[in-house]
């Protein structure tokens, strides 16, 4: 009698990742996902070269067994800035969907807890999802300056206002569950009714917004840099490099193909862990 | 010798919107003891619920709103209260089992941390005791103490109710509102059930309201009942007063409604007609639409409330010539 109930335990984290599991191409995402953390991480131990190593000998050399990705107009391994890069794009996909996970958060549980808020709010973020989001975050990167932390508050702002939609949307239905009703009738304060029952149970549709998102996140923070709003020169960020390139992209195509596809693999990467969670944590197709 | 433990007086709940204001809760009044258990008996939309969350102050607001009336708990008014001392008294001296155990637990959170919260709601102690707490409380209700760090999903619905009734009687409360705990439960369940908790209910010697519209479940636990129809209690008194001397129409249709197993007849016995809109409730007695006996003057005025015995209470024309 004992033994069934203790082999019969199983946490709710192990039964995501049995679910998640079954995705295969889920899987794939995570490890791709995985690898470029890694890369990131340990950037100077992977990297052959410098990211701003120069060397005018070796200018615009095309890939070779030395420069697997070949090298760029200043002699700088293309390789090793692709390797250093990862962690900006990591850190600004991370940071700015981090910011907007926080800030969109907070006010779509308040919109959706407190109904007297709620027109208030939720009208606000209309009003700033009228505005396209690329324009709004070039609008944040001009007047806050340059550089790497305002680009991601820039980015994180832009999509403030859709996380707060979706976030309302799923607090609004917890709300009117009985057990939220419960916790009042246990003299739960508001507080914790928010913190305990309401937050755990609403975040589902959230972790899959923000994994889908942060692949929107490296996307326009490379558009941000491409456009010269983002990292100045020499970091090399993915999108600072692709636009760098563009002046080569007749004599040196891989100057632009490279981190393109690196862009692109990352946010492949993203978007297929972002589908695999949603379907492992709608609970309407648990079996 | 018994203590009175709550008394409500002419307690009137509305639901005001743009279109309409329903009228759930229409002056109902009950007392209640010490260690006595009350059931409130009445169809769906009696407003049964609403008085329970009303003695709670858990009325949604807006739209819901408690127009007057009085609710007395052990000599506090609990409609002057802040909502802070409110929550103090939620859990901690009064508390509720919700009538759907599948829906009334948090899915997130273990058993155990929720009974426990409820413990560290209202007692200063560690975390480590309100576990045990939690454990001791489990095996009460009659679940396995190692059970406390189970997921309510791996629960059938009997247990998830133990679960709900052991939350309730954690912070040994000394009122206990039961709203339709075995509605959701299927009948051998629903006796499992009915049992535990009138073996807690004598053993924390907590005073309880029952609410069901299944007059089989009453006759088991309750002391007392009051009939609720339209928001109003039409008739009340002790188990015995109404289970054997019920007096008002809508009584002797309720009862009469009850499948009968010795007559095999073909059909069932319904009270004839609908329950009244309670955003439109007819003059006089609201019954009288319905009520077989209904005479000119149950069409207006308010119904007497006559006793028919010193605790038989019935709200009916009918017998206003006999007392």
């Amino acid at each position: 009698m004992k033994k069934s109930v203790t082999e019969k335990k199983h946490t709710m984290l192990g039964e995501i990742w049995r679910r998640f599991k079954k995705n295969r191409q889920a899987v794939i995402g995570l490890i791709v996902l995985i690898l470029f953390i890694l890369i990131a991480v340990f950037a100077p131990v992977v990297a052959p070269y410098g990211y701003d190593d120069q060397d005018a000998s070796r200018a615009m050399m095309r890939p070779c067994t030395d420069y697997p990705f070949g090298t760029d107009n200043l002699g700088r391994d293309v390789m090793s800035r692709l390797i250093y890069g990862s962690r900006y794009s990591l850190s600004i996909g991370f940071l700015a969907v981090g910011i907007s996970v926080i800030t969109g958060g907070f006010l779509g549980i308040i919109a959706a807890y407190y109904p007297k808020l709620d027109n208030i709010i939720m009208r606000t973020m209309d009003l700033f999802m009228a505005i396209p989001q690329m324009l709004l975050a070039m609008c944040i990167v001009s007047a806050l300056g340059p550089n790497l932390f305002n680009l991601m508050l820039a980015v994180g702002l832009s999509s403030t206002p859709k996380f707060a939609r979706v976030v309302r949307a799923s607090v609004l239905s917890t709300r009117e569950q009985e057990f939220v009703e419960a916790a009042r009738a246990i003299g739960a304060s508001n507080t914790r009714i928010i913190l305990r029952h309401i937050i755990p149970n609403s975040m589902a549709p959230l972790i899959v917004q923000a994994t889908l998102a942060m692949a929107g996140a490296v996307i326009s923070a490379s558009a941000l840099s491409f456009l010269g709003f983002g990292v100045a020169p020499p970091m090399p960020e993915w999108g600072a490099m692709l636009s760098a390139g563009r002046k080569y992209i007749r004599q040196a195509p891989y100057l632009t193909v490279i981190p393109g596809l690196a862009i692109m693999a990352i946010v492949y990467a993203l978007n297929v862990v972002g589908d695999g969670l949603r379907d492992c944590l709608d609970p309407r197709l648990k079996k | 010798m018994a203590e009175k433990i709550l008394d409500v007086k002419d307690l009137e709940i509305r639901y005001v919107t743009d279109e309409e204001t329903v009228k759930a809760v229409n002056g109902i009044s009950f007392t209640l003891e010490k260690g006595e258990s009350i059931g409130l008996v009445g169809e769906t939309g009696a407003g049964k619920t609403t008085t329970a969350l009303g003695i709670l102050r858990l009325v949604p607001d807006p739209p819901g709103e408690i127009v007057g009336g009085s609710i007395e708990f052990k000599g506090r008014q609990l409609l002057d209260l802040t909502e802070k001392e409110m929550r103090q008294i939620r859990g901690g001296q009064i508390s509720m089992i919700f009538q759907d155990p599948m829906t009334s637990l948090n899915p997130v959170m273990t058993v155990g941390e929720q009974i426990a919260e409820v413990v560290l709601l209202h007692n200063k102690i560690s975390k480590a005791e309100a576990r045990k707490k939690a454990m001791e409380m489990l095996e009460q209700v009659g679940i396995p103490g190692e059970r406390c760090d189970e997921y309510p999903h791996q629960f059938s619905g009997g247990m998830k109710q133990r679960v709900v009734i052991a939350i309730a009687l954690a912070c040994s409360p000394e009122l206990l509102i039961a709203d339709e705990p075995t509605t959701a439960l299927d009948v051998t369940i629903q006796a499992q059930v009915l049992e535990l908790m009138r073996k807690l209910k004598q053993e924390y010697n907590t005073s309880l309201i029952l609410i069901t519209h299944d007059l089989g479940v009453v006759a088991k636990i309750c002391d007392k009942v009051a009939v609720v129809y339209a928001g109003e209690v039409i008739e009340s008194g002790t188990l015995k007063d109404i289970y054997t001397d019920k007096r008002h129409p809508y009584t002797i249709g309720l009862f009469d409604s009850l499948p009968d197993i010795e007559n095999d007849s073909e059909s069932l016995k319904v009270i004839q007609g609908m329950v009244p809109d309670p955003s439109n409730l007819p003059d006089g007695c609201k019954f009288h639409p319905r009520c077989p006996h209904a005479t000119e003057a149950c069409k207006t005025g308010v119904m007497p409330s006559i006793q028919v015995s010193e605790t038989h209470m019935v709200r009916c024309n009918r017998f206003s010539a006999e007392v």
